[in-house]
């Protein structure tokens, strides 16, 4: 008889254990899947937060008019190579993620009604990171070539389906692709639209220049700013560093707060789910000593009674894994509509984490029923048999 | 081709030491039914899972076609109980979770025997419930389930410890004259029951006391 239909024939037998035990990996997957999910998205949300509050740090050319600045004015350009240099620089580790920013004030775009307006031009270069530590993930915002994202207010001017046409300063007039039409309340995006660095490059006539470069994700401790400061201006004495927003550090940690929970709630389920499985698999193995027995009787080796014990915990945890994939992404998406007010509707499947479902989960339980899987190939096959 | 020469086993409680193999030697050859009798805690079961490869004696030897059982290899002396051996006890140990068929095909060992089940079943009077799971079989039907499931890859021993302990009069008389067909086949039989009443299938006898032979 074919081993595999032997312990499915086993599992349908003893329904109650089998349940128990398969319950135990869903609850583990589900509880994993859920934090890890609901992690992500909170790292996603926090990210976006970010951006929304304003950043940790920015960089600019010294001697830049401050008020101008925030007002949105035209600043002093210096080369975008600078945001390189800096992500290559090895004295420089203060801040993580580098966004080379082109952000200017254009006072004549027309309408395709032909009303004229003054909006404001962001061209985003790919983001920097410090290539000599540990690869992140990217926070900044990602604008490909051709097209624009479209400010809230901007949007309005344009009816879906149309393209976004802008007069350059050479007088030629270039669509760009709708990518996206982002949502009011984002600030000075709202009356902007956002291109792709080298795209306003050619609209504005300034290849190779940028007037800012935003830095992300810096969770400094104290003297930060002063430390920044330090290690751009020993780069380049021209640039000037200045800290935005302490909310965006407030969001950050208590997104690594999240972080620490989910790191201690992911081990703690799990290892309380694998310790009710060995004894369940120990009463298993108690309740079928005779068939173990007889097995051996027969002339099974001892590897086809690890396989049948194992080979139960493996597809238990199989199907657990992925029922609590499923589950977990399902409580994630649930609550997470509740939670973030972003990232909700980028809740998706992690496929990643599934692939990791379908291999960690089964080779735990079998882990968990190792020791009663040794116990089964130690029974004494006389003894269980002989008794009455 | 079965011999064992001096066997011994002794069973430590605590400090209670039981002996329940004391130097036994004797021979079973190639189609002989051999009865082993006597007293409960005489050593009679001991006997047959020695001749089984399950128990291994303190002292002594046991052969099989000249070959020490309990020299082998682990490998080995699975081989030799999956070839060589069939197994009847007096509890059945049926799979709780196969069928009649099943828990006969769990002995082929990966061997299509379709044509061979359904006569033995025909033969024991099981076809019409090959289907049925051992809960819901008499315990006539549950013993000669057992039997061909101990019989049915063609092992040149049947060991049989108590085959008939749970049944009545009639199932005993056919699950025996099975047995004894087996027997009158060439299959060599060792058969251990207290019940002396079916020593006159054997055709040889054996009676054990405190472990020893009488």
């Amino acid at each position: 008889m074919n081993p595999i239909s032997l312990i499915l024939k086993e599992l349908f037998y003893r329904k109650v254990s089998s349940l128990i035990i398969l319950l135990t990996v869903i609850i583990a997957g589900t509880v994993s899947v859920a934090v890890y999910t609901l992690s992500k998205a909170s790292e996603n949300e926090t990210r976006k937060i970010m951006r929304e509050q304003g950043l940790n740090l920015y960089i600019f050319p010294k001697g830049t008019n401050l008020i101008d600045f925030y007002s949105v004015s035209n600043t002093q350009a210096f080369p975008e190579e600078y945001v390189d240099k800096l992500a290559e620089s090895k004295t420089f580790d203060a801040v993580r993620h580098l966004t080379g920013i082109l952000q200017v004030r254009f006072p004549d775009w027309t309408d395709p009604n032909g009303s004229s307006h003054q909006i404001v031009l962001f061209g985003y270069k790919d983001e920097a990171m410090q290539r000599f530590l540990p690869a992140q993930e990217t926070m900044g915002f990602d604008v490909e070539k051709g097209k624009v994202h479209l400010g809230s207010l901007v949007a309005r001017n344009i009816r879906e389906g149309d393209p976004f046409t802008i007069k350059g300063s050479d007088g030629i007039v270039r669509n760009f692709e709708i990518a996206k039409r982002l949502e009011e309340g984002r600030g000075m995006i709202d009356q902007g639209v956002a291109f792709n660095l080298s795209d306003l490059q050619e609209v504005l006539g300034m290849q190779g220049k940028i007037n800012k470069i935003e830095a992300l994700g810096c969770v400094c401790k104290d003297g930060r700013i002063k430390n920044a400061r330090n290690q751009v201006q020993a780069i380049f004495s021209d640039l000037e560093v200045t800290e935005i927003s302490s909310i965006a550090d407030a969001r950050e940690n208590q997104r690594l707060m999240m972080n620490k929970y989910g790191a201690f709630i992911i081990p703690f389920v799990i290892l309380s789910c694998l310790l009710i499985t060995g004894l369940l698999f120990y009463q298993n193995i108690t309740v079928r000593n005779r068939e173990i027995g007889l097995l051996k009787a027969m002339g099974k080796p001892t590897s086809g009674i690890l396989f049948m014990i194992i080979g139960k915990a493996f597809i238990l945890g199989l199907i657990g894994g992925i029922i609590g994939f499923f589950a977990g992404h399902f409580i994630a998406e649930y609550f997470g509509k509740e939670i973030f007010r972003f990232t909700a509707p980028d809740i998706k499947p992690l496929w990643n984490v599934f692939f990791y479902s379908i291999v960690l989960f089964p080779l735990l339980w079998m882990l968990a029923s190792w020791i009663p899987a040794l116990m089964a190939i130690q029974i004494d096959a006389a003894k269980t048999l002989s008794q009455e | 081709m079965i011999e064992l020469k001096n066997v011994s086993k002794e069973y430590v409680k605590g400090k209670e030491v039981f002996t329940a193999l004391k130097d036994i030697s004797f021979r079973i050859g190639k189609g002989d039914f051999c009865f082993v009798t006597g007293p409960s805690g005489a050593g009679k079961s001991t006997l047959l899972y020695v001749i089984g490869g399950l128990i291994h004696p303190d002292s002594g030897v046991a052969l099989y076609n000249g070959h020490d059982i309990y020299s082998m290899n682990s490998r080995d002396i699975n081989l030799y109980r999956k070839k060589n051996l069939g197994f009847m006890f007096q509890q059945f140990h049926l799979m709780p979770y196969l069928t009649v068929a099943g828990n006969i095909k769990l002995a082929c060992n990966g061997k299509n025997h379709a044509e061979k089940i359904r006569y033995y079943l025909e033969k024991c009077s099981l076809a019409t419930v090959s289907k049925k799971y051992p809960s819901e079989l008499s315990v006539g039907e549950k013993q000669r389930t057992a039997f061909i499931r101990a019989i049915i890859s063609d092992p040149e021993i049947l060991l049989a410890d108590e085959p008939t302990g749970n049944l009545d009069q009639l199932n005993s008389d056919v699950l025996m004259s099975l047995v004894k067909e087996y027997n009158d086949g060439g299959g060599t039989v060792v058969m251990v029951s207290h019940n002396r009443e079916f020593e006159k299938y054997a055709t040889r006898s054996i009676e054990l006391l405190q472990g020893s032979l009488q």
